[in-house]
């Protein structure tokens, strides 16, 4: 069962270029967790969940999830970049959007029958997206939209969410809901790896965290990770005028 | 109703406007979809770039191979492949962006066409390449625009979910391993592949007009993607048979005509959508207007 699987990586090591984007990050990220990634800007928050698809590659270092590559892990991988590159006048409705998440599966053949329409129902319930189902996707708000692309990954079967910076663009109340569904699949069993920008909300209510600085400053539970010794250590440079914590 | 006859079925007795016809209709079908995913990926300047920039390739293989069809689409593809992938390379390697390379580029090579096009002399009228020329539809023309119309929609009725993922949200395509680099090939073969087969009927410049306006017009009013797929074929069927009853009573070149009554459509759905439209837009301004100067009393 996915709760037993743990994301070994091994001396990753990424360059866009000249520039060293991750240096030399081992870590053990257990799935059935719910993990934030924490550094400053550059730090190698994005790449790292970009690695962790399989999409960039590795200059030293590997990714194995079990004996997996990343590669082959879909469809229990699903990715929500920071801002979806969506063009949100696109003629779908949100219920076709979800659908989407069986495709993968079912190819570009395969029949869409009663039970994956029953899986789509299922999915939007979850996301509570039901009564949204034939809306033009536009008319959501944005912690809709967001729920709209979970629902599609819930579809699709997922159990490995990586999330892009989840929260940048949630009013306080949306924040608040997404912080409660994260919960509930932690409590499922389900892995969230998400990038997080703020220190207060990763600490409470994450259970573990890689605190990034292109290399590995700590990992391990949320709540020691975070410390203010090691936020220090990751922040500091970043910030020599100040040399104060964020 | 003899009016009626007279304006829209007595013209289509004639083989020529029978031809005529047939492969606009044809046209109508495959533009349709290869329009909607124009719109759709904000690809309709870049299409019209593309478009002049067939010609100096078209000009070419007529000087050098004659004037059949599969001559004139090699010269299309190759022209086509070389100006993508010469602006492509362009804006990647100098301090250019991809706008004002493609462009350049596409500007130059239009003026080579019409400077080779021209030195055809007698043999070719620019005005039928540019414009299209309805009298000029022969049956092997006619084969290749079946050929084009069928292969299009082949190409949607089967690979219909990839094209829906990557015109859509093509990261998730990705994440979802079902990623096709197949898709812009595609799509540019296919695209090269019907504006030479709507070369005889529309001319080159024009024949995007059966891709683009249906497709524009259809995006003001569907909010579901195969609706509008259909949507735009039928509206151009709609505006091509009307352009070339239009053609053929007062003489006007049939590409002209056909974008013109395309563009009547387009028009219409621009003002009067209902949820997308003009006169929406104004009318919920009128109403906010009205909204604040209540709250302001």
């Amino acid at each position: 069962m996915a709760g037993h699987d743990i994301f070994r990586l091994q001396d990753v090591t990424v360059h866009y270029g000249r520039r060293t984007a991750l240096d030399g990050v081992t870590a053990q990220i257990p799935c059935g967790a719910l993990v934030a990634l924490v550094g400053p800007n550059g730090a190698g928050k994005s790449t790292l969940l970009r690695a962790l698809l399989g999409w960039l590659p590795l200059t030293r270092g590997e990714i194995r999830l079990g004996d997996k590559h990343p590669r082959h892990l879909h469809p229990r991988l699903a990715y929500l970049p920071q801002r979806p590159e969506v063009d949100w006048d696109f003629p779908i409705s949100v219920r076709d959007v979800v659908a989407q998440g069986r495709w993968p599966s079912l190819g570009l053949f395969g029949r869409f029958t009663a039970a994956e329409q029953e899986r789509v129902d299922r999915a939007l319930e979850e996301l509570d997206l039901t009564a949204l189902g034939g809306e033009q996707i536009r008319r959501l708000s944005g912690g809709q939209q967001q729920r709209m692309f979970l629902a599609r990954a819930v579809a699709q079967g997922a159990d490995i969410f990586l999330l892009d910076e989840p929260f940048a663009s949630l009013d306080l109340a949306a924040s608040a809901e997404l912080v409660h569904l994260l919960q509930r699949w932690l409590a499922q069993g389900r892995t969230v790896i998400a990038a997080v920008h703020d220190l207060a909300l990763a600490r409470a209510h994450f259970s573990h965290a890689l605190l990034l600085d292109t290399h590995l400053v700590a990992a391990g539970p949320a709540a020691e990770t975070l410390s203010d010794a090691n936020i220090d250590l990751a922040y500091r440079r970043r910030m020599p005028v100040l040399g104060a914590r964020p | 109703m003899s009016a009626l006859h007279d304006l829209f079925l007595a013209p289509f007795g004639y083989d020529f406007m029978q031809r005529g016809l047939l492969s606009a209709v044809l046209l109508s079908i495959s533009g349709g979809l290869l329009g909607s995913v124009l719109v759709l990926r904000r690809l309709a300047l870049m299409g019209d770039a593309l478009t002049h920039s067939l010609l100096p390739g078209l000009a070419l293989s007529w000087l050098l191979l004659g004037r059949g069809p599969l001559a004139l689409l090699a010269g299309a593809l190759v022209a086509g492949l070389l100006s993508v992938m010469a602006s492509a390379l362009l804006s990647r390697l100098t301090r250019l962006k991809e706008d004002a390379a493609f462009g350049a580029f596409f500007l130059v090579a239009y003026a080579a066409g019409i400077a080779l096009v021209s030195q055809l002399g007698t043999r070719v009228d620019l005005l039928h390449f540019l414009f299209g020329h309805i009298l000029g539809v022969g049956p092997a023309d006619l084969a290749l625009t079946a050929a084009a119309s069928g292969l299009t929609l082949a190409a949607f009725v089967l690979a219909y979910r990839g094209i829906v993922l990557e015109v859509f949200d093509p990261i998730f395509a990705r994440a979802a391993g079902m990623r096709g680099g197949w898709f812009y090939a595609g799509f540019l073969a296919l695209a090269v592949l019907n504006l030479v087969a709507g070369l005889q009927t529309m001319g080159v410049v024009l024949a995007l007009g059966l891709f683009l306006l249906p497709a524009a017009s259809a995006y003001l009013w569907c909010d579901r993607f195969a609706w509008m797929l259909g949507m735009s074929a039928l509206l151009g069927i709609i505006g091509s048979t009307a352009g070339l009853a239009v053609s053929f009573h007062t003489g006007l070149s049939s590409g002209p005509a056909i974008v013109l009554a395309l563009g009547a459509i387009f028009l219409a759905s621009a003002a009067s959508s209902p949820r997308y439209g003009l006169l929406h837009a104004l009318a919920l301004a009128r109403r906010e207007r009205r909204a604040v100067r209540h709250t302001v009393d």
